[in-house]
């Protein structure tokens, strides 16, 4: 090495003089040092529109020469914000699980061909439906101001959960001397479909609130579903992850609802357009239009032999899968489309009941 | 309420309806039926799904769509933009085992860190710790934002790699929790944010995700892991052990799917070895530069020498001992991958210490 080229290399202590705001002391509380116990202070005070374009860490100090690195489209809060962000951040760590482990799949017994083929075909279409919602938030995230970090940690968190179901649901296929079977094609690139929101909020309003939700009431069907206690638990898992983004969903919506009202007609349209696809098309596993309808009739009820009843079954997770939607939308804030002939939902839960 | 009576209340409002009956298109599609994979003792894993045409990982996997690997497809699907479609651009034998092992390695930041643990440190200790964090913190947001600009890109043909991804990503948001609490949790605060130089190189490197690796992982990687390493070697108390013991494990992992993809890259695609070669000599001048950064490399020093006095000589000579280590790794790793770096950046080979930089200072 020549002594020209070493560079010199002293201790330099001026940034102690540059630093964010000094004195902070967060103290854990009885569910340990969360990401609420640490939104003290400057530090909790969040930005109604974010000028960090160098990803620096809220509430770091900023530095005149540091490099605009992030191409970050999503700045405004109300574009991302939630009230429970860091709650549901939070509650993912803390409910992560195993499909190796914590699944008894010692406990999966074989079943009728019909059967065990219904739920091959279930678990085939729930791993395209988990590709869906894993793909889609991770594209997000790069785009959303790290200043809002607390919501883009749930939206990696989902992104976690959905390869495990995605995971789950091949290791159910592949377990019971079964296997996959036929792709559906139902999320693949529709016009108004999940993957061509351009805006966050049109993304979030089809995806977690009608497209999650939809899955949500299948998932917590699973103890009618599930033939074995592997698979009632591997249902019941999903929805308690599932609960989770449906609820980023809802808790977004209400936000924008309270914070944004020159949005509300948009966000009405993309409830108008979500109504109309997927929730009542292919993408929704119970839906009138899916081959899984088929699938889970058998599941519903116990083999081909015993299809109508368990279409009949369908039926009302159908219906039921109507009525909570409706719920999420009006705690959203955007009940009033149920009510004003808007909404082709309360006709739909009137031709089933 | 039993299964039957509930099953009894769900259908009694839709009993009028008339059922129609079901085509079963759907059926008889299976490629392979008669799978069935039976857990071993580390339970069912996702390896071990790959069996018969399951794990059947192709060269190439042209489909666009969303079809698992193994499921039949169904023709005229609308392609999704799946741009990385090639084995060699994404895979590494040992992706699956490194997604299991992620998933039982999981820890909390809220819970698994003695928090209580913490006790004030001196004040110019406590504002390098707050420091040496918040440029970490900005460097596992860049890994994190590189990684999920990508991930969509990645075909389902090659889901173990996606999945592990997806494990990867959220671990580098549980180190900027972690790291942020400890700087919010014992009367600090967050310090300056990074120049960036390093994280730019990072997010800038579209070219591909084999070459972002190089970037994420190889060229800085080492630096990040003995950060963690002598991190651990100097905390203050159980919390920062606890945080830089979970946060080494992790980047392990990381590191280890990088080298492993990076070689299986460059055994299966011609040029790939003369890419890379390429990209670190372009890359070594940035990451010299940021290993030369002022700011970390006093931050770091006034940890490791327990004060700012400690700082300027052993603090100086820890540091110099961590840079060391950190290219010794990174030339071992480029000598693995047969990427040959005989004549690495001027800048970079400045950063090795003689041995006189490596001594602590003579104590009276």
């Amino acid at each position: 090495m020549r002594v020209s080229d070493a560079p010199h290399l002293d201790l330099d202590t001026s940034w102690m003089e540059r630093m964010g705001e000094w004195g902070t002391a967060a103290q854990p509380g009885k569910r340990g040092l969360t990401l609420e116990d640490i939104r003290i202070g400057p530090y909790g005070e969040l930005p109604e529109e974010s000028d960090n374009m160098s990803g620096r860490p809220r509430g770091a100090a900023e530095r005149p020469e540091a490099y605009r690195i992030g191409g970050y489209t999503v700045r405004s809060k109300k574009e991302i914000w939630l009230d429970n962000a860091t709650f549901l951040y939070e509650e993912a760590l803390q409910r992560q699980w195993s499909s190796a482990t914590d699944i008894p799949w010692e406990t999966i017994a074989p079943l009728a061909d019909d059967i065990e083929e219904a739920e091959c075909a279930l678990c085939t279409f729930f791993n395209e439906v988990e590709f869906v919602a894993g793909d889609v938030p991770a594209r997000w995230v790069a785009n959303i101001s790290p200043d809002f970090f607390e919501a883009r940690n749930v939206l990696l968190a989902q992104v976690q959960d959905e390869a495990r179901h995605m995971d789950v649901f091949r290791k159910r296929a592949l377990a019971n001397g079964g296997g996959l079977t036929r792709v559906t094609g139902a999320t693949s690139g529709f016009i108004g479909g999940i993957d061509l929101s351009r805006d966050f909020t049109e993304m979030s309003s089809r995806m977690h609130v009608s497209g999650e939700g939809a899955v949500l009431t299948m998932f917590r069907m699973g103890e009618l579903v599930g033939q074995n206690p592997a698979e009632k638990r591997m249902y019941r898992l999903c929805a308690q992850d599932e609960a989770r983004h449906v609820a980023f969903g809802i808790m977004h919506l209400r936000y924008l609802h309270a914070t944004a009202p020159e949005r509300h007609e948009e966000i009405e349209a993309y409830l108008d357009e979500a109504e109309n696809l997927p929730l009542a098309g292919g993408t929704n596993p119970a839906g009138p239009q899916a081959e899984t309808s088929e699938a889970l009739a058998i599941l519903l009820g116990g083999g081909k032999q015993h299809y109508d009843e368990g279409f009949r079954i369908l039926l009302a997770i159908r219906k039921r899968q109507l009525k909570e939607y409706m719920q999420r939308v009006v705690s959203a804030g955007f009940g009033e489309r149920f009510e004003n002939g808007r909404s082709p939902v309360p006709g739909r839960i009137a031709e089933l009941s | 309420m039993t299964q039957t009576s509930r099953v009894k209340n769900l259908t009694a409002s839709v009993a009028h309806i008339d059922v129609p009956p079901p085509k079963l298109q759907w059926m008889g599609h299976s490629m392979q039926w008669g799978t069935r994979v039976t857990k071993g003792e580390h339970g069912l894993r996702l390896g071990d799904l790959n069996v018969g045409i399951y794990g059947e990982i192709p060269q190439h996997w042209e489909d666009q769509s969303r079809r698992p690997r193994g499921a039949a497809d169904l023709p005229g699907m609308p392609p999704l933009p799946y741009h990385l479609r090639s084995k060699h651009q994404v895979w590494a034998d040992s992706a699956a085992d490194l997604y299991e092992e992620a998933i039982q390695h999981r820890w909390i930041p809220a819970t698994d860190i003695p928090w209580n643990a913490l006790s004030p440190l001196p004040d110019d200790v406590e504002r390098a710790v707050c420091q040496v964090l918040t440029e970490l913190m900005q460097a596992a947001n860049a890994e994190l934002e590189c990684i999920t600009y990508w991930q969509e890109q990645m075909s389902y043909g090659y889901h173990e790699v996606k999945q592990l991804l997806a494990v990867t990503a959220l671990t580098c948001a549980r180190h900027i929790d972690a790291f942020r609490k400890r700087c919010l949790a014992n009367g600090g605060g967050l310090g300056l944010e990074s120049r960036g130089r390093m994280n730019r190189a990072i997010l800038e490197s579209r070219g591909g995700w084999t070459e972002a690796v190089v970037y994420v992982y190889v060229l800085r990687g080492f630096y990040i892991q003995n950060q963690y390493r002598f991190l651990l070697a100097h905390a203050h108390n159980a919390a920062e052990r606890v945080i830089f013991a979970h946060c080494l494990a992790d980047h392990a992992r990381h590191m280890t799917y990088a080298l492993d993809h990076l070689k299986y890259a460059i055994n299966q695609q011609d040029g790939q070895r003369a890419v890379i070669q390429t990209l670190l000599s372009i890359g070594e001048r940035t990451m010299a530069r940021e290993m030369e950064e002022p700011v970390q490399r006093s931050a770091l020093a006034v940890v490791f020498g327990g004060g700012i006095e400690g700082g300027r000589q052993e603090g100086m000579a820890t540091w110099h001992a961590l840079v060391r280590s950190a290219i010794h790794e990174y030339l071992d790793a480029c000598e693995w991958l047969g990427v040959k770096r005989n004549m690495i950046h001027r800048r970079l080979n400045a950063l090795l210490p003689s041995d006189e930089q490596l001594k602590p200072p003579a104590r009276d």
